[in-house]
């Protein structure tokens, strides 16, 4: 049995890179990939500790914030083709404009 | 058990750091697809068999396809901008860093005093579904309401705008 | 003993794929002749002949065989593609190039590791269930590997590093994710139908009645799912990822050799796994109508094995007809009918029989 420490550690250090990676990336995209590496570390921990604490309620709220994620795909994605139509590039330096 | 998880980890982490890495964002796209994988595998292994499904169907079979299908559709393959100065990628190092020291004492603390339950849990799919409609069907159905905002959203956010 | 367990049933059900892809690789050459009034492959191994009295029937084998085209289909064409050049186009990652063919057929490979494939038996006192892995998910571990497949397509398309075969790679992972919906629903409602997820289960639930006939919208679901499937394949009316008159040949226009074949495999494979859910799903597993077979013989499994090879080469079959039969949908068309339709007709169905169940 893997002591659930170790998974919360994981999920520690993947929300870190995650976090990193939204700092440093520049692309929109890439920027939204690292929202979906952090928000598959906090899952990891919330089903880690459902383990701990012995009831399923930690795994519901995956499943809850697997439908926000996928919600957010459907607009993060349309919102960054209609920046593309508008800036020609998806850069997030070059979102500088405020009329499109 | 002991070394298959640290195999996992293995592979989970070397995709994160791929995700957040590579220059070409197909690259990281894929990498990503990687790490989602084998987050499956670690609820697997947590006995959380219904959600390392849901998992692979929501998160591996249709977001990160969307993603996928966005970035072959736009082409965008390499930043075209210079790479970040060597200052900034160290700062955000650091930052990350100290974020990380910032979890340890609560790693160590916090969760070392809960002891583990007797109860080993069962994500099976007659679990999780008799808890999704019972305790908990009105965040469900508020989830579907959620759904369907995204989605006239993102038609409406992505449609060509015909302008006046 | 239970690992040579486990290894027997590996290797059943990695012969169960390769000869139902074979066998579909070989009706669909002989097949598509027949149905275009050609003769097809006749040539290779036809006029082997021998003096030697005691290979005279070995000659004659081989001579039939090369006369019906199963040298040419499965031997041939085999070995033709070992020794063809492994092409693989500049400013691509090779990697990913080889990684996609593979992308393509591990999830089909892999989901036939949940299907049972004849009735549970006992030998020399072990209990065997003739499936080899079994899943508290089921049916769902099949959503969950089709929806992978979509990757194989896509990075295949994108690795051609060219406009053809990104096209195609687009089209196919259009195709897919629109079509999986429909899938999804049809297969939820057959869940509904049989209240378990388990396929096992669900076969013996059909031990008397077929499932077609179980539920008065039974047949919705099976015209969908059968749909879907052809879909899937990318084959049939839907091959617009590969259409060779706009596209060269989509997004396996750059591979060649071997890769090529992985990816021919993995289509007949496919062809095999959709027929399999179908017969499982709808038309009684192994089960043979008005006859009761005897609970835990060895040869009960047997013949159960064989009725249920039989019924999913008989939807192959009919797989390899439609698709040489049927010209190929415009691709508005091929939209409307996925989420116009389909989609709609699945969500209906899928309330009619909730209701059912409830009332």
């Amino acid at each position: 049995m893997v002591p659930v420490t170790y998974y919360l550690t994981l999920s520690a250090l993947m929300f870190t890179l995650g976090i990193v990676g939204v700092v440093i990336r520049r692309n929109a995209i890439v920027v939204f990939m690292c929202i979906e590496l952090m928000l598959n570390a906090v899952n990891l921990s919330f089903v880690a500790l459902s383990r701990l604490v012995g009831n399923l309620d930690g795994q519901i709220a995956v499943f809850f914030v697997m439908v926000v994620a996928a919600a957010e795909a459907a607009v993060g994605l349309a919102i960054i083709i209609s920046l593309f139509r508008s800036a020609k590039s998806v850069e997030t330096s070059d979102a500088n404009q405020l009329n499109g | 058990m002991t070394a298959l998880f640290f195999l996992v980890a293995l592979v989970l982490l070397i995709s994160a750091v791929g995700v957040v890495a590579s220059r070409n964002a197909i690259h990281s796209a894929l990498f990503l697809v990687g790490n989602l994988m084998s987050v499956a595998v670690m609820f697997a292994m947590l006995n959380a068999h219904f959600l390392a499904v849901v998992q692979v169907i929501v998160y591996a079979g249709a977001i990160m396809v969307l993603v996928l299908f966005v970035l072959m559709l736009l082409n965008i393959k390499l930043e075209n901008q210079p790479a970040l100065g060597k200052l900034v990628i160290g700062l955000a190092g650091l930052g990350g860093l100290a974020f990380l020291w910032m979890m340890v004492p609560l790693l160590q603390r916090s969760f070392a005093a809960i002891p583990q339950s007797a109860v080993d849990v069962q994500g099976s799919v007659r679990e999780v579904g008799k808890l999704l409609y019972t305790q908990y069907v009105f965040p469900f159905e508020a989830a579907s309401l959620l759904i369907m905002a995204a989605v006239v959203g993102a038609v409406m956010l992505a449609k060509r705008r015909y302008r006046a | 003993m239970e690992i040579v367990i486990l290894l027997i049933k590996v290797f059943v059900v990695f012969n169960v794929i390769m000869g139902l892809a074979s066998i579909c690789t070989w009706v669909e050459r002989k097949g598509s002749a027949l149905i275009q009034d050609r003769i097809g492959a006749n040539r290779a191994g036809a006029f082997v002949e021998t003096d030697v009295f005691l290979l005279k029937p070995v000659a004659f084998v081989v001579r039939w065989l090369g006369i019906l085209g199963v040298i040419n289909t499965l031997l041939c064409d085999a070995v033709k593609a070992i020794f063809k050049e492994d092409f693989v186009p500049e400013g691509t990652s090779q990697f990913m190039h080889c990684l996609a063919p593979f992308m393509a057929v591990l999830p089909v490979f892999v989901s036939f590791a949940i299907l049972p494939l004849a009735p549970d038996f006992e030998v020399m006192g072990y209990h065997i269930r003739p499936q080899l892995a079994t899943i508290d998910a089921g049916v769902l571990f099949l959503l969950a590997m089709g929806s992978i497949a979509v990757y194989g397509v896509a990075l295949a398309g994108w690795t051609g590093n060219n406009k053809f075969s990104l096209l195609g790679g687009l089209r196919a992972s259009a195709q897919m994710i629109s079509y999986e919906l429909a899938m999804g629903l049809s297969i939820v409602s057959v869940i509904v139908m049989y209240g378990t997820l388990d396929l096992f289960e669900m076969v013996k639930a059909q031990s008397s009645v077929w499932g077609i006939f179980q539920s008065p919208t039974a047949w919705l679901s099976f015209i969908i799912l059968f749909i879907v499937g052809m879909a899937e394949t990318k084959r049939g009316p839907f091959d617009l990822p590969e259409s060779e008159s706009e596209l060269v040949a989509g997004y396996f226009t750059e591979y060649s050799g071997m890769k090529f074949l992985v990816f021919w495999l993995g289509e007949f494979a496919e062809i095999a796994l959709f027929s399999a859910i179908i017969v499982l799903l709808f038309f009684g597993g192994w089960n043979i109508p008005f006859v009761q077979l005897p609970e835990g013989a060895w040869w009960a499994a047997l013949i159960g094995h064989l009725v249920l090879m039989t019924k999913i080469m008989f939807f192959c079959i009919l797989q390899i007809v439609i698709r040489w039969t049927l010209p190929r949908f415009r691709y508005d068309q091929l939209m409307n009918l996925g989420w116009k339709i389909l989609l709609p007709i699945a969500m209906v169905n899928l309330m009619i029989v909730a209701a059912l169940k409830v009332f």
